[in-house]
Protein backbone atom coordinates (compact mmCIF):
# COMPACT_ATOMS: atom_id res chain seq x y z
CA UNK A 1 0.00 0.00 0.00
CA UNK A 2 1.57 3.60 -1.22
CA UNK A 3 1.85 5.77 1.52
CA UNK A 4 0.78 8.82 0.08
CA UNK A 5 -1.37 10.26 -2.70
CA UNK A 6 0.30 11.15 -6.32
CA UNK A 7 0.16 15.00 -7.14
CA UNK A 8 -2.34 14.39 -9.88
CA UNK A 9 -5.25 12.59 -7.10
CA UNK A 10 -4.50 15.81 -5.25
CA UNK A 11 -4.53 18.34 -7.97
CA UNK A 12 -7.97 16.35 -8.76
CA UNK A 13 -9.28 16.39 -5.49
CA UNK A 14 -7.99 20.00 -5.38
CA UNK A 15 -9.72 20.94 -8.93
CA UNK A 16 -13.14 19.11 -7.94
CA UNK A 17 -13.11 21.03 -4.72
CA UNK A 18 -12.51 24.44 -7.17
CA UNK A 19 -9.38 25.62 -5.05
CA UNK A 20 -5.84 26.55 -5.86
CA UNK A 21 -3.29 24.99 -4.52
CA UNK A 22 0.76 25.60 -4.22
CA UNK A 23 3.51 23.14 -4.98
CA UNK A 24 4.44 23.17 -1.11
CA UNK A 25 0.54 22.37 -0.22
CA UNK A 26 0.16 19.71 -2.90
CA UNK A 27 3.01 17.89 -1.31
CA UNK A 28 1.83 18.18 2.38
CA UNK A 29 -1.64 16.81 0.96
CA UNK A 30 -0.34 14.05 -0.52
CA UNK A 31 0.83 12.65 2.77
CA UNK A 32 -2.05 14.57 4.52
CA UNK A 33 -4.64 13.10 2.64
CA UNK A 34 -3.84 9.48 2.50
CA UNK A 35 -3.04 9.63 6.37
CA UNK A 36 -6.90 11.08 6.39
CA UNK A 37 -8.51 7.94 3.71
CA UNK A 38 -6.09 5.50 6.35
CA UNK A 39 -7.80 6.78 9.54
CA UNK A 40 -11.22 6.75 7.85
CA UNK A 41 -10.58 2.99 6.39
CA UNK A 42 -10.61 1.99 9.93
CA UNK A 43 -14.06 2.17 9.84
CA UNK A 44 -14.83 -0.69 7.48
CA UNK A 45 -12.76 -2.61 10.37
CA UNK A 46 -15.84 -2.41 12.86
CA UNK A 47 -18.39 -5.64 13.10
CA UNK A 48 -21.71 -5.72 11.69
CA UNK A 49 -22.31 -2.93 9.71
CA UNK A 50 -21.27 -4.74 6.56
CA UNK A 51 -23.01 -3.67 3.61
CA UNK A 52 -25.62 -1.46 5.31
CA UNK A 53 -26.04 2.11 4.72
CA UNK A 54 -26.06 3.55 8.09
CA UNK A 55 -27.08 7.11 8.52
CA UNK A 56 -29.26 7.03 11.65
CA UNK A 57 -29.28 4.82 14.72
CA UNK A 58 -33.24 4.76 14.56
CA UNK A 59 -35.33 3.53 11.95
CA UNK A 60 -38.67 3.20 12.08
CA UNK A 61 -41.98 4.95 10.31
CA UNK A 62 -40.80 7.83 8.51
CA UNK A 63 -41.90 12.05 10.06
CA UNK A 64 -42.89 13.34 6.66
CA UNK A 65 -44.02 16.93 5.90
CA UNK A 66 -48.24 17.67 5.04
CA UNK A 67 -47.98 19.26 1.35
CA UNK A 68 -49.13 22.33 2.44
CA UNK A 69 -47.89 25.83 1.57
CA UNK A 70 -45.50 27.93 4.22
CA UNK A 71 -43.86 31.45 4.20
CA UNK A 72 -41.33 32.30 1.54
CA UNK A 73 -39.24 34.68 1.14
CA UNK A 74 -39.32 37.97 0.01
CA UNK A 75 -37.73 38.18 -3.88
CA UNK A 76 -36.16 41.46 -3.21
CA UNK A 77 -34.94 40.02 -0.74
CA UNK A 78 -33.50 37.38 -1.67
CA UNK A 79 -31.54 39.15 -4.78
CA UNK A 80 -30.10 41.09 -3.07
CA UNK A 81 -28.31 38.74 -1.04
CA UNK A 82 -26.41 37.67 -3.91
CA UNK A 83 -23.55 39.85 -4.91
CA UNK A 84 -25.09 40.55 -8.20
CA UNK A 85 -28.72 40.54 -9.99
CA UNK A 86 -30.39 41.42 -13.35
CA UNK A 87 -33.77 42.09 -12.61
CA UNK A 88 -35.09 39.35 -10.71
CA UNK A 89 -32.34 37.09 -11.26
CA UNK A 90 -29.32 36.28 -9.52
CA UNK A 91 -26.33 36.93 -11.86
CA UNK A 92 -23.54 34.39 -11.54
CA UNK A 93 -20.50 34.09 -13.68
CA UNK A 94 -21.37 31.64 -16.58
CA UNK A 95 -19.34 28.49 -16.22
CA UNK A 96 -20.17 26.52 -19.15
CA UNK A 97 -22.25 27.89 -22.05
CA UNK A 98 -24.70 25.00 -21.93
CA UNK A 99 -26.39 22.52 -20.17
CA UNK A 100 -26.41 22.05 -16.66
CA UNK A 101 -24.44 20.29 -13.67
CA UNK A 102 -26.56 17.73 -12.07
CA UNK B 1 -30.45 2.35 -47.02
CA UNK B 2 -30.50 -0.62 -44.10
CA UNK B 3 -27.65 0.35 -41.65
CA UNK B 4 -25.41 -2.40 -40.84
CA UNK B 5 -24.88 -1.09 -37.26
CA UNK B 6 -27.30 -2.06 -34.53
CA UNK B 7 -28.08 0.95 -32.30
CA UNK B 8 -28.60 0.39 -28.55
CA UNK B 9 -30.59 3.54 -26.71
CA UNK B 10 -31.18 3.75 -23.14
CA UNK B 11 -33.39 6.75 -22.22
CA UNK B 12 -33.61 8.69 -19.05
CA UNK B 13 -36.73 10.95 -17.95
CA UNK B 14 -36.81 13.36 -15.57
CA UNK B 15 -40.70 14.35 -14.52
CA UNK B 16 -41.51 17.30 -12.15
CA UNK B 17 -43.88 15.62 -10.00
CA UNK B 18 -47.82 17.78 -9.37
CA UNK B 19 -47.39 18.38 -5.85
CA UNK B 20 -48.56 21.87 -3.81
CA UNK B 21 -44.73 22.22 -2.72
CA UNK B 22 -41.22 21.53 -3.23
CA UNK B 23 -39.77 18.25 -1.90
CA UNK B 24 -37.75 19.28 0.93
CA UNK B 25 -39.51 22.28 2.02
CA UNK B 26 -42.67 24.68 1.95
CA UNK B 27 -42.20 27.12 -0.65
CA UNK B 28 -44.92 26.70 -3.26
CA UNK B 29 -44.15 24.59 -6.24
CA UNK B 30 -45.18 26.49 -9.09
CA UNK B 31 -44.34 27.53 -12.51
CA UNK B 32 -44.58 30.72 -15.26
CA UNK B 33 -43.87 32.95 -11.88
CA UNK B 34 -41.99 35.70 -10.85
CA UNK B 35 -38.29 34.85 -10.88
CA UNK B 36 -37.04 33.97 -7.39
CA UNK B 37 -40.31 34.56 -5.80
CA UNK B 38 -41.00 30.73 -4.98
CA UNK B 39 -38.41 30.02 -2.31
CA UNK B 40 -36.76 29.89 0.96
CA UNK B 41 -33.73 29.14 3.02
CA UNK B 42 -34.14 25.49 2.17
CA UNK B 43 -34.39 26.06 -1.79
CA UNK B 44 -31.45 28.48 -1.77
CA UNK B 45 -29.04 26.67 -0.09
CA UNK B 46 -28.55 28.18 3.56
CA UNK B 47 -26.18 26.76 5.81
CA UNK B 48 -27.72 25.00 8.79
CA UNK B 49 -31.34 24.48 7.39
CA UNK B 50 -32.89 21.35 7.44
CA UNK B 51 -34.48 19.77 4.44
CA UNK B 52 -37.85 17.69 5.45
CA UNK B 53 -39.44 15.25 2.86
CA UNK B 54 -42.60 16.03 1.24
CA UNK B 55 -45.43 12.70 1.84
CA UNK B 56 -47.07 13.87 -1.55
CA UNK B 57 -43.74 13.10 -3.37
CA UNK B 58 -43.44 9.64 -1.84
CA UNK B 59 -47.16 9.43 -2.85
CA UNK B 60 -46.93 10.49 -6.39
CA UNK B 61 -43.86 7.77 -6.74
CA UNK B 62 -45.39 5.24 -5.43
CA UNK B 63 -47.83 5.64 -8.03
CA UNK B 64 -45.62 6.00 -10.98
CA UNK B 65 -43.54 2.97 -9.96
CA UNK B 66 -46.98 1.08 -9.65
CA UNK B 67 -48.13 2.40 -12.99
CA UNK B 68 -45.01 1.61 -15.00
CA UNK B 69 -45.08 -1.77 -13.41
CA UNK B 70 -41.76 -1.27 -11.00
CA UNK B 71 -41.22 -3.35 -7.97
CA UNK B 72 -41.18 -1.05 -4.91
CA UNK B 73 -38.36 -0.24 -2.10
CA UNK B 74 -39.70 -0.59 1.55
CA UNK B 75 -36.92 0.80 2.86
CA UNK B 76 -34.49 3.70 1.42
CA UNK B 77 -32.87 6.91 1.60
CA UNK B 78 -31.00 10.12 -0.36
CA UNK B 79 -27.89 10.85 -1.01
CA UNK B 80 -25.97 13.76 -2.30
CA UNK B 81 -24.81 14.40 -5.67
CA UNK B 82 -21.55 16.51 -5.09
CA UNK B 83 -21.15 18.72 -8.12
CA UNK B 84 -19.57 22.19 -8.53
CA UNK B 85 -22.33 24.51 -10.87
CA UNK B 86 -24.44 27.60 -9.61
CA UNK B 87 -27.54 26.40 -10.07
CA UNK B 88 -27.45 24.26 -6.62
CA UNK B 89 -25.75 26.53 -4.41
CA UNK B 90 -25.36 23.58 -2.07
CA UNK B 91 -23.17 22.20 -4.13
CA UNK B 92 -24.83 18.97 -4.12
CA UNK B 93 -28.24 17.61 -5.42
CA UNK B 94 -29.97 15.73 -2.97
CA UNK B 95 -31.08 12.02 -4.99
CA UNK B 96 -31.61 8.29 -4.70
CA UNK B 97 -28.43 6.83 -5.78
CA UNK B 98 -28.33 3.51 -4.16
CA UNK B 99 -31.74 2.95 -3.01
CA UNK B 100 -34.00 4.15 -5.75
CA UNK B 101 -37.77 3.77 -4.81
CA UNK B 102 -38.66 1.73 -7.98
CA UNK B 103 -36.56 -0.48 -10.32
CA UNK B 104 -37.26 -3.66 -12.64
CA UNK B 105 -40.13 -1.95 -14.23
CA UNK B 106 -41.79 -1.95 -17.75
CA UNK B 107 -43.52 0.16 -20.10
CA UNK B 108 -45.37 -1.90 -22.93
CA UNK B 109 -45.24 -0.62 -26.61
CA UNK B 110 -46.97 -1.35 -29.63
CA UNK B 111 -43.89 -1.39 -32.88
CA UNK B 112 -45.65 -2.16 -36.01
CA UNK B 113 -48.13 -4.76 -34.18
CA UNK B 114 -46.25 -6.05 -32.22
CA UNK B 115 -45.98 -5.84 -28.44
CA UNK B 116 -42.35 -5.02 -26.98
CA UNK B 117 -41.27 -4.40 -23.28
CA UNK B 118 -39.23 -1.38 -22.73
CA UNK B 119 -37.62 -2.34 -19.33
CA UNK B 120 -37.59 0.32 -16.53
CA UNK B 121 -33.96 -0.19 -14.24
CA UNK B 122 -35.06 1.91 -11.78
CA UNK B 123 -36.86 5.28 -11.11
CA UNK B 124 -35.99 7.33 -8.41
CA UNK B 125 -37.06 10.93 -6.41
CA UNK B 126 -34.89 14.07 -6.69
CA UNK B 127 -34.91 17.62 -6.38
CA UNK B 128 -34.83 19.92 -9.74
CA UNK B 129 -32.17 22.22 -9.73
CA UNK B 130 -32.74 26.14 -9.91
CA UNK B 131 -33.14 27.20 -13.58
CA UNK B 132 -30.28 29.36 -15.47
CA UNK B 133 -30.07 30.86 -18.75
CA UNK B 134 -27.04 32.13 -20.16
CA UNK B 135 -26.22 35.36 -21.52
CA UNK B 136 -22.81 35.69 -22.79
CA UNK B 137 -20.13 36.00 -19.79
CA UNK B 138 -22.89 35.62 -17.28
CA UNK B 139 -25.69 32.81 -16.12
CA UNK B 140 -29.27 34.59 -14.88
CA UNK B 141 -30.46 32.26 -11.80
CA UNK B 142 -33.90 31.75 -11.08
CA UNK B 143 -34.95 29.28 -7.78
CA UNK B 144 -38.54 28.95 -8.15
CA UNK B 145 -37.34 26.22 -9.75
CA UNK B 146 -34.55 24.82 -7.22
CA UNK B 147 -36.80 21.99 -4.80
CA UNK B 148 -39.45 20.89 -7.11
CA UNK B 149 -39.69 17.26 -6.89
CA UNK B 150 -38.68 15.17 -9.34
CA UNK B 151 -38.72 11.83 -10.58
CA UNK B 152 -35.96 10.48 -12.68
CA UNK B 153 -36.67 7.01 -15.08
CA UNK B 154 -34.02 5.22 -16.73
CA UNK B 155 -34.84 2.35 -18.91
CA UNK B 156 -32.69 -0.16 -19.30
CA UNK B 157 -30.37 -0.55 -22.65
CA UNK B 158 -32.89 -2.25 -24.64
CA UNK B 159 -34.25 0.33 -27.00
CA UNK B 160 -33.25 -0.65 -30.60
CA UNK B 161 -34.68 2.36 -32.41
CA UNK B 162 -35.51 6.43 -32.90
CA UNK B 163 -39.33 4.74 -33.84
CA UNK B 164 -39.16 2.88 -30.53
CA UNK B 165 -37.75 5.49 -28.65
CA UNK B 166 -40.46 7.77 -29.99
CA UNK B 167 -43.21 5.12 -28.83
CA UNK B 168 -41.89 4.87 -25.40
CA UNK B 169 -41.99 8.69 -24.65
CA UNK B 170 -45.51 8.86 -26.26
CA UNK B 171 -46.65 5.86 -23.83
CA UNK B 172 -44.78 7.08 -20.61
CA UNK B 173 -45.84 10.72 -21.22
CA UNK B 174 -49.15 9.33 -21.37
CA UNK B 175 -49.20 6.91 -18.82
CA UNK B 176 -47.60 9.58 -16.12
CA UNK B 177 -50.07 12.32 -17.10
CA UNK B 178 -53.38 10.09 -16.96
CA UNK B 179 -51.97 8.99 -13.44
CA UNK B 180 -51.88 12.44 -12.78
CA UNK B 181 -48.17 12.35 -11.60
CA UNK B 182 -46.91 14.88 -13.70
CA UNK B 183 -48.23 17.19 -16.17
CA UNK B 184 -45.74 16.39 -18.32
CA UNK B 185 -45.29 19.65 -20.52
CA UNK B 186 -42.11 19.28 -22.34
CA UNK B 187 -42.54 22.86 -23.49
CA UNK B 188 -42.38 24.13 -19.78
CA UNK B 189 -39.94 22.02 -18.76
CA UNK B 190 -41.88 19.39 -16.59
CA UNK B 191 -40.99 16.88 -18.56
CA UNK B 192 -37.14 16.50 -20.08
CA UNK B 193 -35.13 13.62 -21.69
CA UNK B 194 -31.91 12.79 -21.88
CA UNK B 195 -30.77 9.71 -24.65
CA UNK B 196 -27.94 7.62 -24.58
CA UNK B 197 -26.65 6.12 -27.73
CA UNK B 198 -24.14 3.73 -28.91
CA UNK B 199 -23.76 1.62 -31.60
CA UNK B 200 -22.26 -1.79 -32.45
CA UNK B 201 -21.42 -4.34 -35.42
CA UNK B 202 -23.42 -7.41 -33.73
CA UNK B 203 -25.83 -8.89 -30.96
CA UNK B 204 -23.06 -10.61 -29.32
CA UNK B 205 -20.41 -7.48 -29.44
CA UNK B 206 -20.34 -5.26 -26.25
CA UNK B 207 -21.73 -2.22 -26.65
CA UNK B 208 -20.12 0.81 -28.55
CA UNK B 209 -18.91 3.68 -26.95
CA UNK B 210 -21.93 5.48 -25.41
CA UNK B 211 -23.20 8.93 -25.86
CA UNK B 212 -25.48 11.54 -23.95
CA UNK B 213 -27.61 13.80 -25.72
CA UNK B 214 -28.89 15.81 -23.14
CA UNK B 215 -31.95 18.47 -23.13
CA UNK B 216 -33.78 17.05 -26.43
CA UNK B 217 -37.17 19.58 -26.24
CA UNK B 218 -39.74 17.47 -27.79
CA UNK B 219 -40.39 13.83 -28.23
CA UNK B 220 -39.90 14.22 -32.20
CA UNK B 221 -37.08 16.25 -31.78
CA UNK B 222 -35.33 12.66 -29.25
CA UNK B 223 -36.29 10.49 -32.53
CA UNK B 224 -34.25 13.06 -34.66
CA UNK B 225 -31.27 13.54 -32.39
CA UNK B 226 -31.53 9.83 -32.07
CA UNK B 227 -31.11 9.47 -35.60
CA UNK B 228 -28.07 12.11 -35.71
CA UNK B 229 -26.42 10.60 -33.51
CA UNK B 230 -26.47 7.33 -34.82
CA UNK B 231 -25.57 8.88 -38.15
CA UNK B 232 -22.60 10.46 -36.29
CA UNK B 233 -21.28 7.57 -34.75
CA UNK B 234 -21.65 4.99 -37.75
CA UNK B 235 -19.09 8.17 -40.35
CA UNK B 236 -16.91 7.40 -36.96
CA UNK B 237 -16.48 3.67 -36.74
CA UNK B 238 -16.37 3.62 -40.64
CA UNK B 239 -13.31 5.77 -40.91
CA UNK B 240 -11.79 4.02 -37.99
CA UNK B 241 -11.94 6.48 -35.70
CA UNK B 242 -12.12 6.21 -32.17
CA UNK B 243 -14.23 8.21 -30.06
CA UNK B 244 -14.60 8.84 -26.17
CA UNK B 245 -17.88 9.00 -24.03
CA UNK B 246 -19.07 12.29 -24.10
CA UNK B 247 -22.20 14.46 -23.73
CA UNK B 248 -23.81 16.17 -26.32
CA UNK B 249 -26.88 18.59 -26.78
CA UNK B 250 -29.80 18.87 -29.15
CA UNK B 251 -29.71 22.11 -31.30
CA UNK B 252 -33.09 22.59 -32.72
CA UNK B 253 -32.36 25.23 -34.80
CA UNK B 254 -29.59 23.28 -36.63
CA UNK B 255 -31.84 20.04 -36.10
CA UNK B 256 -28.60 18.50 -35.05
CA UNK B 257 -26.46 17.11 -32.16
CA UNK B 258 -23.16 19.53 -30.83
CA UNK B 259 -20.59 18.64 -28.41
CA UNK B 260 -21.30 20.17 -24.90
CA UNK B 261 -18.33 18.23 -22.59
CA UNK B 262 -16.49 14.80 -22.47
CA UNK B 263 -18.35 13.38 -19.85
CA UNK B 264 -17.09 13.61 -16.09
CA UNK B 265 -16.95 10.10 -14.39
CA UNK B 266 -19.22 8.67 -11.58
CA UNK B 267 -16.78 8.85 -9.43
CA UNK B 268 -16.41 12.56 -9.14
CA UNK B 269 -19.63 13.43 -8.21
CA UNK B 270 -18.65 11.25 -4.54
CA UNK B 271 -22.09 10.27 -3.86
CA UNK B 272 -22.17 9.54 -0.23
CA UNK B 273 -25.72 9.01 2.38
CA UNK B 274 -27.51 12.09 3.33
CA UNK B 275 -27.85 12.78 6.74
CA UNK B 276 -30.09 15.32 7.38
CA UNK B 277 -32.91 13.09 6.19
CA UNK B 278 -33.44 9.73 7.90
CA UNK B 279 -34.13 6.62 6.16
CA UNK B 280 -37.28 6.33 4.46
CA UNK B 281 -40.21 3.52 5.20
CA UNK B 282 -43.24 2.58 3.32
CA UNK B 283 -45.70 0.97 5.23
CA UNK B 284 -48.22 -1.34 3.83
CA UNK B 285 -50.91 1.59 4.64
CA UNK B 286 -48.80 4.14 2.16
CA UNK B 287 -48.76 1.91 -0.28
CA UNK B 288 -52.80 0.49 -0.62
CA UNK B 289 -54.05 4.12 -0.03
CA UNK B 290 -51.47 5.44 -3.15
CA UNK B 291 -52.17 2.71 -5.50
CA UNK B 292 -56.01 2.76 -4.85
CA UNK B 293 -56.08 6.08 -6.07
CA UNK B 294 -54.80 5.55 -9.96
CA UNK B 295 -57.14 7.13 -12.19
CA UNK B 296 -58.21 4.56 -15.12
CA UNK B 297 -55.50 4.59 -17.05
CA UNK B 298 -55.18 4.96 -20.99
CA UNK B 299 -55.03 1.07 -21.78
CA UNK B 300 -57.78 0.15 -19.85
CA UNK B 301 -59.92 3.24 -20.89
CA UNK B 302 -59.31 1.88 -24.63
CA UNK B 303 -60.63 -1.64 -23.89
CA UNK B 304 -63.65 -0.28 -21.67
CA UNK B 305 -64.21 2.05 -24.86
CA UNK B 306 -63.51 -0.72 -27.64
CA UNK B 307 -66.29 -3.30 -25.45
CA UNK B 308 -68.71 -0.46 -25.67
CA UNK B 309 -68.44 -0.13 -29.78
CA UNK B 310 -66.12 2.40 -30.17
CA UNK B 311 -63.91 1.85 -33.13
CA UNK B 312 -60.08 1.48 -32.05
CA UNK B 313 -59.56 4.75 -34.07
CA UNK B 314 -62.12 7.00 -32.02
CA UNK B 315 -60.73 5.39 -28.63
CA UNK B 316 -57.26 6.42 -29.31
CA UNK B 317 -58.42 9.96 -30.14
CA UNK B 318 -60.52 10.23 -27.28
CA UNK B 319 -57.51 9.18 -24.95
CA UNK B 320 -55.47 12.17 -26.61
CA UNK B 321 -58.04 14.32 -25.13
CA UNK B 322 -58.04 13.34 -21.47
CA UNK B 323 -61.10 16.42 -21.00
CA UNK B 324 -63.09 14.29 -22.97
CA UNK B 325 -62.41 10.86 -22.10
CA UNK B 326 -63.16 12.13 -18.38
CA UNK B 327 -66.18 13.42 -19.05
CA UNK B 328 -66.85 10.02 -20.56
CA UNK B 329 -66.04 7.92 -17.83
CA UNK B 330 -68.71 9.28 -15.88
CA UNK B 331 -71.28 7.71 -17.58
CA UNK B 332 -69.73 4.06 -17.19
CA UNK B 333 -72.42 3.43 -14.61
CA UNK B 334 -75.25 4.41 -16.87
CA UNK B 335 -76.33 2.75 -20.90
CA UNK B 336 -75.16 5.66 -22.49
CA UNK B 337 -74.50 4.58 -26.32
CA UNK B 338 -71.40 5.01 -26.59
CA UNK B 339 -70.32 4.93 -30.08
CA UNK B 340 -72.92 8.10 -30.95
CA UNK B 341 -71.57 9.43 -27.31
CA UNK B 342 -67.89 9.16 -29.23
CA UNK B 343 -68.93 10.21 -31.93
CA UNK B 344 -70.77 13.51 -30.81
CA UNK B 345 -67.76 14.21 -29.27
CA UNK B 346 -65.15 14.38 -30.99
CA UNK B 347 -67.44 15.66 -34.02
CA UNK B 348 -69.11 18.45 -33.33
CA UNK B 349 -68.61 19.25 -29.66
CA UNK B 350 -64.76 18.97 -30.42
CA UNK B 351 -65.32 21.47 -32.81
CA UNK B 352 -67.25 23.45 -30.92
CA UNK B 353 -64.76 23.57 -27.64
CA UNK B 354 -61.63 23.73 -29.93
CA UNK B 355 -62.86 27.11 -31.53
CA UNK B 356 -64.13 28.76 -28.67
CA UNK B 357 -61.15 27.04 -26.33
CA UNK B 358 -63.07 25.57 -23.88
CA UNK B 359 -63.18 22.67 -21.85
CA UNK B 360 -66.48 20.25 -22.14
CA UNK B 361 -66.47 21.66 -18.09
CA UNK B 362 -66.79 25.29 -18.93
CA UNK B 363 -70.48 24.23 -20.81
CA UNK B 364 -73.74 23.63 -19.87
CA UNK B 365 -73.71 19.77 -20.90
CA UNK B 366 -74.73 18.02 -18.11
CA UNK B 367 -74.84 14.68 -17.31
CA UNK B 368 -78.47 14.20 -17.94
CA UNK B 369 -78.41 16.77 -20.64
CA UNK B 370 -75.97 14.38 -22.58
CA UNK B 371 -77.92 11.19 -22.02
CA UNK B 372 -80.85 13.01 -23.43
CA UNK B 373 -78.86 14.67 -26.57
CA UNK B 374 -77.15 11.05 -27.48
CA UNK B 375 -81.26 9.14 -26.93
CA UNK B 376 -82.50 12.12 -28.95
CA UNK B 377 -80.18 11.32 -31.98
CA UNK B 378 -80.48 7.67 -31.42
CA UNK B 379 -84.12 7.97 -31.62
CA UNK B 380 -83.96 10.51 -34.71
CA UNK B 381 -85.98 12.92 -32.69
CA UNK B 382 -82.63 15.00 -33.84
CA UNK B 383 -80.61 14.85 -36.47
CA UNK B 384 -77.27 15.55 -37.28
CA UNK B 385 -78.46 18.69 -39.21
CA UNK B 386 -80.73 19.58 -36.63
CA UNK B 387 -77.88 19.63 -34.17
CA UNK B 388 -75.72 21.70 -36.31
CA UNK B 389 -78.34 24.13 -35.89
CA UNK B 390 -78.35 24.08 -31.99
CA UNK B 391 -75.40 23.05 -30.49
CA UNK B 392 -74.29 26.11 -29.33
CA UNK B 393 -77.01 26.48 -27.47
CA UNK B 394 -77.43 23.06 -25.72
CA UNK B 395 -73.56 24.23 -24.62
CA UNK B 396 -74.34 27.61 -23.71
CA UNK B 397 -77.48 27.68 -21.78
CA UNK B 398 -79.34 25.88 -19.15
CA UNK B 399 -82.62 25.13 -20.76
CA UNK B 400 -83.08 21.96 -21.61
CA UNK B 401 -82.81 20.51 -25.21
CA UNK B 402 -86.74 20.14 -25.51
CA UNK B 403 -87.28 23.95 -25.17
CA UNK B 404 -84.60 24.46 -27.81
CA UNK B 405 -85.96 22.38 -30.17
CA UNK B 406 -89.12 23.52 -29.41
CA UNK B 407 -87.92 27.69 -29.42
CA UNK B 408 -86.02 26.58 -32.61
CA UNK B 409 -89.30 25.17 -34.30
CA UNK B 410 -87.83 21.58 -35.05
CA UNK B 411 -90.21 19.81 -32.50
CA UNK B 412 -91.70 17.58 -34.93
CA UNK B 413 -89.86 17.70 -38.04
CA UNK B 414 -88.72 13.94 -37.22
CA UNK B 415 -92.60 12.82 -36.43
CA UNK B 416 -93.03 9.41 -38.90
CA UNK B 417 -96.69 10.44 -39.87
CA UNK B 418 -95.63 14.53 -41.06
CA UNK B 419 -92.91 12.90 -42.89
CA UNK B 420 -95.00 10.25 -44.74
CA UNK B 421 -97.13 13.26 -45.79
CA UNK B 422 -94.19 15.18 -47.51
CA UNK B 423 -93.18 11.93 -48.70
CA UNK B 424 -96.61 11.39 -50.69
CA UNK B 425 -96.58 15.33 -51.56
CA UNK B 426 -93.63 15.23 -52.93
CA UNK B 427 -94.71 11.79 -54.50
CA UNK B 428 -97.76 13.21 -56.74
CA UNK B 429 -96.31 16.29 -57.83
CA UNK B 430 -92.85 14.30 -59.41
CA UNK B 431 -95.05 11.61 -61.51
CA UNK B 432 -91.75 11.66 -63.74
CA UNK B 433 -89.09 11.06 -61.47
CA UNK B 434 -91.27 8.36 -60.03
CA UNK B 435 -91.74 6.61 -63.47
CA UNK B 436 -87.50 7.08 -63.84
CA UNK B 437 -86.91 5.47 -60.48
CA UNK B 438 -88.73 2.55 -61.47
CA UNK B 439 -87.78 1.84 -64.93
CA UNK B 440 -83.68 1.86 -62.90
CA UNK B 441 -82.78 5.30 -63.47
CA UNK B 442 -81.22 5.06 -59.28
CA UNK B 443 -80.28 9.36 -59.99
CA UNK B 444 -84.33 10.11 -59.41
CA UNK B 445 -84.30 8.75 -56.02
CA UNK B 446 -81.63 11.31 -55.38
CA UNK B 447 -83.52 14.35 -57.02
CA UNK B 448 -86.60 12.96 -54.69
CA UNK B 449 -84.51 13.43 -51.45
CA UNK B 450 -83.45 16.52 -52.25
CA UNK B 451 -87.25 17.95 -53.15
CA UNK B 452 -88.14 16.33 -49.41
CA UNK B 453 -85.20 17.75 -47.63
CA UNK B 454 -86.36 21.09 -49.55
CA UNK B 455 -89.40 21.01 -48.12
CA UNK B 456 -88.70 20.36 -44.59
CA UNK B 457 -85.36 23.09 -44.97
CA UNK B 458 -83.12 20.44 -44.58
CA UNK B 459 -84.24 19.62 -41.45
CA UNK B 460 -85.59 15.93 -41.35
CA UNK B 461 -83.81 12.34 -40.84
CA UNK B 462 -82.27 11.40 -43.70
CA UNK B 463 -82.50 7.80 -42.99
CA UNK B 464 -85.96 7.94 -41.71
CA UNK B 465 -87.33 9.87 -45.40
CA UNK B 466 -85.21 7.06 -47.41
CA UNK B 467 -86.84 4.03 -45.38
CA UNK B 468 -89.96 6.09 -46.08
CA UNK B 469 -89.88 7.10 -49.69
CA UNK B 470 -88.32 3.60 -50.87
CA UNK B 471 -91.62 1.96 -49.34
CA UNK B 472 -93.93 4.55 -50.65
CA UNK B 473 -91.51 3.96 -54.68
CA UNK B 474 -92.37 0.32 -54.34
CA UNK B 475 -95.83 0.20 -53.38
Amino acid sequence: MKDQLTKEEVLHVANLARIEISEKEIEKYQLELKQLLNDVEKINEVEGYDNDILIACWSGPTNLRKDETGEMLNPNEVIKSAPRHSGNYIEVPVVISDGEGA
Amino acid sequence: MMSKYIPTVGIEVHVELKTNTKIFSSSKNGYGETANSLTNVVDLGYPGTLPTLNEEVINLAIKAATILNCKIRRQMHFDRKNYFYPDNPKNYQITQSRTPIGYDGYVEIEVQGEMKKIFIEEMHIEEDTCKSAHRGSVSLLDFNRAGVPLIEIVTKACITSSEEAKLYLEKLKQLLFYGDISDCKMEEGSMRCDANVSIRKNEEDPLGVKCEIKNIGSISNVAVAIEKEIERQEKLVNNNETFQEQTRRFDDKISDTVLMRVKETGNDYRYFPEPDIPYVELTDQMIESAISSIPMLPDERRQLYITRGVTEINANKLIANRGLSDYLNEFIDTNLNFKEAVNLLLGDISGYLNKNEKTIYDTTLTKEKFLDLIKKMEENILTSKNLKDILNKILESDDSIDNIMKKCNISNITDTKMLEDIVLKVISENEESVQDYKSGKDRAIKYLMGQIMKETRGSANPQMVNQILIRELNK
